[in-house]
């Protein structure tokens, strides 16, 4: 195997690394529109207040969510499907948000965001003479 | 929908293969690692046709079902279980407008037969459901002495 290694070179380097050491989950989310601000819902399973974080920059929205839960010691795990990595969604909006107006809840590992439109991009009713 | 960047093959010159600028299998390879890491990290699929995940954990006293299911009211969870078969059924509701529709998944997870049905307990946090199914007496780990004549 290892023959075979050097004689492919690109096969000598160790396999593609990801940017970022730590892994990160894309939750499940669903944007829809309204006319003055869009809807926002994402799915945080486990995720309580204080491991959310609502980021606006310019021109992107970053949510970050890290699972509060530890496996307590003394369990030991049978069979696992769900993930223990933080949750990282990156919306790229273009600067169409009014990032000082935007309100979120979260219940029940669910955020849900309202997203008002920024001034210049809501429909406007143009005057025929 | 997700938009692909493909990149630009290194220009070719009409030689032999030896003497490309880069190894004939660099272009493929990019290719393929982009493929993989849209599999693994972009799993933002249809919410509701894939089972939601369950984790099965145990210690010495308990066995603990966690599944997760945001965006649920405890109402509308149900937890059934039947001769070593755990059911959980959720139905999500959502109001769009004047419209509620209604959405239920359901999964089944094999538990052992030795359960103290009676003293089953969920708790719902965060968007998380834990069931802790006591073990019965006889299913605990006991430490047996055994004399070897």
């Amino acid at each position: 195997m290892s023959l075979f290694n050097t004689l492919i070179p690109p096969f000598n380097r160790a396999p593609a690394q990801r940017d970022g050491s730590v892994a990160v989950l894309k939750p499940r989310y669903e944007v829809s529109e309204a006319d003055a601000a869009y809807a926002l819902t994402v799915y945080l399973p486990g995720v309580a207040k204080d491991g959310l974080e609502l980021t606006a920059d310019a021109g992107t929205l970053t949510i970050t969510g890290r699972r509060g839960w530890q496996q307590p010691e003394g369990w030991t795990a049978l069979y696992r499907e769900a993930s223990a990595a933080p949750f990282e969604l990156v919306l790229e909006h273009d600067n169409t948000l009014d990032a000082e107006k935007i309100s979120a809840e979260l219940t029940d590992g669910v955020l849900r965001a309202s997203l008002p439109k920024a001034e210049a991009v809501k429909p406007r009713k143009i005057a025929v003479n | 929908m997700r938009i692909i960047r493909y990149t630009q093959p290194a220009s070719r010159r009409f030689a032999p293969a030896l003497s490309f600028p880069r190894s004939p299998w660099t272009g493929f390879e990019s290719e393929i690692d982009r493929l993989f890491e849209t599999a693994l990290t972009g799993l933002a699929g249809a919410p509701y046709d894939r089972p939601f995940p369950v984790d099965l954990y145990e210690d010495k006293d308990n066995t603990y079902v966690r599944a997760e299911l945001p965006g649920v009211n405890r109402d509308d969870i149900n937890v059934e279980l039947v001769a070593g078969n755990l059911t959980v059924t959720a139905a999500r509701k959502q109001k769009n407008g004047d419209k509620e529709e209604s959405y239920t998944f359901s999964r089944s997870v094999g538990v052992s037969e030795a359960v103290q049905a009676d003293k089953v307990a969920a708790t719902y946090e965060n968007g998380v459901l834990t069931v802790t199914l006591p073990k019965r007496e006889e299913a605990k780990p006991k430490k047996v002495t055994v004399a070897v004549k």
